[in-house]
């Protein structure tokens, strides 16, 4: 444990800590482009100088090069580092367009901070700059070569950490150009990230470019619904549309990164389709309307068809917030079934996984990364939860064995192999790897679990999908003391619907339809198959997404999509995690008729504002029924979570 | 295309060396003689053999300044700029051959003989200002002798 004095503040580290992190441990800022937490150093940049006062090195020294030894003073603010932070600066933005206010990046740009903050306003070198031809990285990446400073940043993440082998540095020297062999959309399905750490604008999101400045966003932090992982995210949004997704720190989740299918998803946020409106028989309708109109049916059907032939149907796509209060909802309207699953398979394939996930050891995405032997049972993690994938191979990097073991629907070793390569972007917009699929870590590929030495590793992870789990997970768990498993389970709050499901003694919307008694179903954003809904004569739907459940349903009422309300989900380990509001619902000012302007109706809330959080009209629905009002839908055994901060690694539930 | 022969010839190259990128060098000098300079196709038939992606053969391509990425003369003239050789009088010399040639460094003459290259250090400080035509080096260059080891060639 070195001890050094930094800017005459003593610090203590662990061994391998460099300066910079050392100085960063005690809120001393020292400039950098070229270390990042998670692809460590390559010492390329020069502007992170310090001034090694006394100790074992002297002089100017690079910070992020160097570790933390004991006796070591150091200062960030001598005259000497000062200048030489200053002249690095300098000689960065020779080459670089002194155009930041038509830059895409501007505002947001590491390197015009440091520029700023290195007192380097103005320019010197009066010679011509270096140019690039850029390249098309397809629709969503843009490329401009001429902003790069050689950081590295970026081929090292690609290659290194993310295994992709289509983009990369060529060039020596002053011509060195990071890009492709030749233009074409960038194979790795973790692409995205490029964005968040080119700390200037060689790599921004085409999807978002020059829709709105940094200052003018609005921001805040959320969390991933695209799986069951729950990678944290920064949601960023302008006149009511989701601009763009950047990946929020969580060293327990997501580490830095996201993958790009939860960065370039924003579609169905911002779709012109969505409900907005509540609808009674396809008529357009006042929100109290609908509610007065949803009671009057519910009494219909009971009066009708006696008592029990309500279904309240939750999915594993619905936050905790308004899951939790389905069950109270199924009291109020005397409801014959409670269901959070339509399919009777994946409510019996779920229900036991979440029992053995809280009574054993769930794996977090760190544990993975940090695991020395990993078993990949029948499933692809790259296809259903990329982010898991890439903490495989983090832990590949470092020495772990991965071991595959096919069967069930996996069978063979043909539809195993193809969990390891990066194939995952044909989904996005149907690109075909111009070569041989590049494997993101090395597997070996082994009949049966029992075939791993599981006795031998220190900190094992099993890695088996809910819709394809082993037979005897139960039991290998029990056997293998140290073994942490990691569960993909189909939806983002699958972990919630099954949790409550078990108990509430929720059944499933298939087993209560089949037998007969139900007659009317009020679906919580819920996609319920068509032919479950043949022959049920009153369908209410509850969403934000135009599915078509709600194209069936005689009522809608239009929810608020994540980023627009606060709320809690539960990812596959069974960590709570809260996700803040990013926006006000309403339809995005971009696209809407010009000709319409300036509106002639008087409104307090923005077109297409009048969405409620799904739990918000679950409440509303429980006080009509019943006259109780729900302030807080999180009581009980939740009631601890009201105060979880959404910066935080989040709660596992088992601790609850 | 390269020729079976040749093919096979790498193919026992890689599978010697511990890595293949090991022998990418190699590899990538064979090519860029059998099609005079390392062609667009000669990258992606090299990954091919080297089982790399064309990028990562691309990366070490242009890395270094023997390979060439271009179309090159007959003869490719390499005159060291680093600091020995420029010291010695290496800009005059690589000015004297521009002017003998009557191309620009980087340029080939227009009969498709001579492409005239600067460098870096080809490893013969002490025998400064040095140049390299084809695979020979030649040291203690004067503008004289540069003429004598150029001007045989051009006619």
């Amino acid at each position: 444990m070195p001890k050094l004095i930094i800017d005459n503040i003593p610090v203590e580290v662990a061994d391998g800590v460099t300066v910079l992190e050392a100085a960063q441990s005690v809120d001393i800022p020292i400039p950098h482009f070229c270390w990042h937490p998670a692809l460590g150093k390559a010492g390329a940049c020069r502007v992170c100088a310090v001034k090694m006062v006394d100790g074992p090195v002297k002089g100017i020294q690079m910070s992020c090069m160097l570790p933390a030894q004991d006796g070591m003073v150091v200062s960030t603010t001598d005259p000497e580092a000062v200048a030489m932070r200053r002249n690095v600066i300098e000689w960065l933005m020779i080459n670089h367009p002194h155009d930041c206010p038509v830059c895409d990046e501007g505002g947001e740009c590491q390197l015009q901070d440091y520029t700023i903050a290195g007192g380097h306003g103005i320019r010197r070198y009066s010679g011509t700059k270096r140019t690039h031809i850029n390249q098309d990285l397809g629709p969503y990446i843009e490329h401009e070569m001429n902003r790069c400073i050689q950081c590295y940043r970026c081929v090292r993440f690609y290659q290194e950490y993310a295994g992709g082998t289509d983009f990369g540095v060529m060039g020596s020297a002053g011509r060195v150009y990071y890009g492709r062999f030749e233009d074409g959309q960038l194979e790795s399905p973790f692409s995205g990230n490029l964005v968040d750490i080119c700390p200037t604008g060689v790599f921004t999101d085409k999807t978002a470019r020059f829709k709105a400045r940094y200052w003018d966003y609005d921001m805040a932090p959320s969390v991933c619904p695209g799986c069951s992982l729950g990678c944290n995210t920064t949601p960023v949004a302008r006149y009511r549309e989701l601009l763009k997704m950047t990946a929020r720190r969580n060293e327990a989740v997501n580490g830095w990164f996201i993958c790009d299918r939860s960065r370039f998803a924003n579609d169905a946020v911002n779709d012109p389709q969505r409900p907005r409106t509540p609808l009674i028989d396809g008529r357009e309708a006042s929100r109290d309307e609908a509610l007065e109109a949803l009671l009057l049916r519910i009494a219909q059907i009971e009066e009708l068809y006696g008592s029990g032939s309500i279904a309240v149907v939750g999915s594993s796509r619905l936050a905790l917030e308004g899951a939790a209060l389905l069950p109270r909802l199924a009291e109020c309207c005397s409801a014959g079934a409670l269901c959070y699953f339509t399919s009777q398979e994946e409510s019996d394939r779920t229900l036991p996984l979440i029992e053995l996930l809280s009574s054993g050891k769930p794996a977090s995405q760190r544990d993975v990364r940090e695991s020395d032997c990993i078993v990949v049972c029948g499933c692809d993690p790259l296809q259903k939860a990329p982010m898991l994938a890439l903490a495989v191979r983090q832990a590949w990097r470092n020495g772990a064995a991965v071991y595959v073991v096919p069967f069930g629907s996996a069978q063979g070793t043909e539809g195993v192999q193809k969990s390891t390569i990066l194939q995952m972007n044909r989904w996005l917009s149907g690109v075909e790897a111009s070569q041989e699929p590049k494997r993101l870590y090395d597997a070996i590929s082994v009949h049966s679990l029992d075939a791993v030495p599981l006795a031998d590793a220190k900190q094992p992870v099993l890695i088996c999908s809910a819709t394809n789990a082993p037979d005897r997970l139960a039991e290998t768990l029990e056997q293998q003391s140290n073994l942490k498993l990691a569960v993909i389970f189909p939806a983002a709050n699958s972990y919630v619907a099954a949790q409550l499901a078990g108990a509430h003694g929720a059944v499933s919307l298939e087993h209560a339809v089949a037998t007969g008694k139900i007659k009317g179903i009020i679906a919580v954003e819920a996609d319920i198959p068509p032919q479950l809904l043949e022959g049920i004569p009153f369908v209410a739907a509850l969403d934000w997404r135009m599915t078509e459940t709600v194209q069936a349903a005689q009522i809608v009422l239009p929810t608020t999509a994540w980023v627009e309300m606060d709320g809690t989900c539960i990812n596959n380990e069974g960590r709570a995690q809260r996700f803040k509001k990013v926006m006000n619902p309403g339809v995005p000012v971009r696209g809407l008729d010009p000709a319409g302007h300036p509106p002639h109706i008087h409104r307090t809330i923005p077109p297409g504002g009048e969405p409620q959080p799904a739990w918000q009209t679950v409440a509303a629905l429980i006080e009509g029924l019943c006259g109780e009002q729900i302030t807080e839908p999180l009581s009980g055994k939740w009631e601890r979570l009201q105060e979880l901060a959404a910066e935080s690694e989040g709660v596992m539930i088992n601790d609850l | 295309m390269i020729t079976t022969e040749l093919k096979n010839e790498l193919q026992t190259r890689i599978a010697s060396a511990i890595t293949n990128r090991e022998a990418a060098v190699d590899v990538m000098k064979a090519f860029q003689a059998h099609y005079g300079w390392l062609t667009d196709e000669a990258v992606v038939e090299a990954a091919g053999l080297l089982g790399l992606s064309p990028l990562q053969v691309e990366e070490l391509a242009t890395f270094y300044e023997m390979i060439y990425r271009r179309p090159v003369g007959q003869q490719v003239i390499h005159v060291c700029d680093s600091i020995s050789c420029w010291a010695m009088g290496g800009e005059t010399l690589l000015g004297h051959l521009s002017g003998v040639l009557g191309i620009k460094p980087g340029e080939t003459t227009p009969d498709g003989l001579f492409t005239l290259l600067p460098c870096c250090c080809l490893g013969n400080c002490g025998e400064a200002p040095t140049l390299m035509i084809g695979d020979t080096i030649c040291g203690r260059v004067t503008v004289e002798n540069a003429s004598k080891i150029v001007t045989p060639l051009l006619f």
